[in-house]
């Protein structure tokens, strides 16, 4: 079987916070290539630069040197309307403290991205609701977030991600704000979404999490300490 | 794009944060309250004051019990006045002899005419008028004769009628309507004479009115027996305006006994004196009114920039997620500038129906202490006025908050606590 695309190749990048006197090296010297179709988890101590280099392949922020091509493209140069394009087109975010907009439902939560997308009104509400059935909220979409528990606003911020149809998902620390129960069900969700072709990135610090993915790449201190295949099952 | 979503923000923002959102739509609403309720005012005014310019031919001047435009509590002292009867009015005619012309009218408001099975609206103004009424103010026949010494000698039962009235009682009929028949409160009158067209003054119209012989309108139409009328005097030459004024006081007062250390006890309105009344006071409201509400609104836009300030930080979270989810610079400036305006629009339509609500009812005071002429102006030139400047205001101080929102760091504003 031919190896599938390279979606994701960052080379020899840096990220250099300047506080003040002091320089932050949140990330030294990372180089790192993710095919589509991959699983793979981020894993490190807190302050290893997991979600420094999160944003970056969210193309949420560009590198202090290097190059960062995404599918293809040369990222690392863009500017902030560019970036905010490829955003929307190719990646799905999904954060630890599911950042939904608290006065909207769950439907138009998910259509905000498809509304930057120029979608029509009738097909991003079809999209959004084929997007939250995916994620098993069919009969909450009307809902709005204070009326749903954590793992359900989870799961509609994955339907949000999903419903651009993105080359990649990127979830922070998904399951950092859920007790372990429901953090196994987005787990067996996400898990799923990998089965059916989608390609997922996500930062963990729990083990039991990351075994799900089929690959490990463990930061420290900016650098990549280790990228091992994981061969371990949940 | 989704200016409804921006749209309904906006009125989320208000109603989240209601004191503080109030206290500035509040600022913009007095403002554009200011601006149309003096402008209404002012122009109710002006159409009144130049309906009666405009109907006053040249070197002529109007004699009336109170004065067209009353200010404050004098009318009180107007109302006390004793009318000026139909035959007191025939006696100064009488009186004023071969110096000048004098025609005698009233007009009284709100009559339906009928003719076979067609009715106007109850709206019609009927005229009682003589047969100098004609070359004393300036109105016109298109059509059929005047009225005549003997139509008001021997109240004949005629009419001159406007083409609103035609339009309304004939519809049907393409050629002259004289000689048919028209019912005015069960008399029946026929048609003489046509008016000439001459159009509304906004609002108004000219020509929805029917002209009858004072004497018939004295017997039927008037609500008290001694109903004040109107006389308008026409000097024989603009030359002789100012004897003709002098000697006309003299006979009224001789008329009306009034003592010589009295003040007149009616009023004579020439077209200048009319008209600087009316500047004066209209000039200074203005002046104050547009001041006062374009200071209210400049002080508004820097509420509003404060507002969208305010806005903006507590939304940064927000912001980040929209521009983590794609939304490019544009879009996130554009929203905010459709809820600033939108800000403005809100505290804009208060003031509006404020001003109009308020500029309506003083029309009517007007109205009630015996300014029958006024009729309410609507003020949509105001009105266009305060939705651009809303909008200017809304752009124009909304322009520096949406522009620190879409320069946001997305990174930064999703950390943002
Ligand atoms: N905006 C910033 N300004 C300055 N320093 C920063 C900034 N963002 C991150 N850093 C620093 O960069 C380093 C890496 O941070 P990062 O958030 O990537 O760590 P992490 O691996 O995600 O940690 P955690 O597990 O606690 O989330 C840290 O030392 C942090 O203090
Ligand atoms: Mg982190």
């Amino acid at each position: 079987m031919a190896e599938a695309r390279i979606i994701i190749d960052i080379a020899h990048i840096s990220k250099v916070y300047t506080m003040g006197e002091e320089q932050v090296h949140a990330l030294r010297d990372v180089s790192l290539q993710i095919r589509a179709g991959e699983y793979v988890a981020l894993m490190g101590p807190s302050g290893s630069g997991k979600s420094t280099l999160m944003n970056m392949l969210g193309c949420l922020d560009t590198p202090s040197s290097g190059h960062y091509s995404f599918d293809g493209e040369d990222v690392s140069t863009m500017d902030d309307d560019d970036l905010a394009a490829i955003r929307n087109r190719d990646i799905g975010f999904v954060f630890q403290t599911f950042n939904l907009l608290p006065r909207a439902s769950a439907l138009r939560n998910v259509e905000l991205p498809l509304v930057y997308a120029g979608v029509g009104a009738s097909e991003r509400e079809r999209r959004a609701e084929e997007a939250l059935e995916n994620v098993g909220l069919g009969e909450r979409m009307h809902h709005r977030p204070n009326e749903l528990s954590g793992g359900q606003r989870q799961r509609v911020a994955i339907a949000r991600a999903l419903v651009t149809n993105p080359s990649i998902i990127l979830a922070d620390e998904p399951t950092g704000n859920l007790d372990s129960r429901t953090g196994q069900e987005i787990m067996t969700l996400f898990g799923n979404l990998w089965r059916s072709g989608h390609t997922v990135i996500l930062v963990t610090h729990e083990e039991d999490i990351a075994r799900h993915a089929r690959r490990i790449v463990r930061l420290r201190d900016g650098l990549v300490e280790s990228d091992t295949p994981n061969t371990q099952t949940p | 794009m989704n200016v409804a979503e921006s749209i309904w923000m906006a009125v989320d923002a208000v109603r989240a944060q209601k004191l503080r959102s109030g206290l500035t739509l509040l600022s913009i609403s007095i403002g554009v309250f200011a601006i149309i309720a003096s402008t209404s005012i002012t122009t109710s005014l002006q159409e009144a004051v130049s309906g009666q310019m405009a109907s006053l031919g040249e070197h002529s001047f109007l004699i009336q019990r109170t004065p067209t435009l009353t200010f404050g509590s004098s009318w009180r002292k107007y109302m006390k006045r004793k009318p000026i009867s139909y035959p007191q009015a025939l006696e100064f005619k009488r009186l004023m002899g071969l110096d000048a012309i004098v025609s005698i009218s009233n007009t009284n408001p709100g009559f339906t005419i009928k003719a076979g099975n067609e009715s106007t609206d109850p709206d019609v103004a009927l005229i009682g008028i003589d047969d100098q009424y004609f070359t004393v103010n300036a109105v016109s026949l298109s059509d059929g004769r005047t009225i005549t010494p003997h139509d008001v000698d021997f109240q004949r039962p005629v009419a001159i009628i406007g083409n609103d009235v035609i339009t309304k009682l004939f519809p049907s009929i393409s050629g002259s309507v004289l000689g048919r028949s028209i019912t005015i409160r069960n008399q029946l009158f026929t048609i003489i004479g046509v008016l000439e067209t001459k159009g509304g003054v906004l609002g108004q119209s000219q020509d929805n009115r029917v002209l009858i012989p004072m004497t018939n309108f004295v017997k039927y139409y008037t609500w008290e027996w001694d109903q004040s009328v109107d006389v308008s005097v026409r000097a024989v030459s603009r030359d002789a305006l100012m004897s003709t004024v002098d000697e006309a006081i003299g006979i009224m007062r001789a008329l009306r006994d009034v003592k010589p250390w009295e003040e007149n006890t009616f009023e004579l309105d020439t077209n200048e004196a009319l008209s600087s009344q009316f500047s004066g006071f209209s000039t200074a409201l203005l002046i104050v009114a547009w001041i006062s509400g374009l200071g209210a609104l400049a002080a508004a836009g820097i509420g509003i920039m404060n507002m969208m300030l305010v806005s903006v930080k507590e939304r940064t979270r927000e912001i980040g997620l929209r521009k983590a989810l794609g939304a490019r610079r544009p879009w996130i400036i554009r929203q905010f500038l459709v809820e600033s305006i939108t800000l403005c629009q809100l505290g804009g339509m208060a003031g509006t129906i404020a001003g109009v609500g308020t500029a309506w009812m003083i029309t009517m005071l007007f109205r009630s202490s015996g300014m029958s002429d006024i009729t309410f102006a609507f003020p949509w030139s105001a009105i266009l006025f305060s939705v651009v400047a809303c909008t200017m205001i809304g752009l124009g101080f909304g322009i520096y908050p949406a522009f620190k929102a879409a320069t946001l760091d997305p990174i930064e504003a999703l950390r943002y606590e």
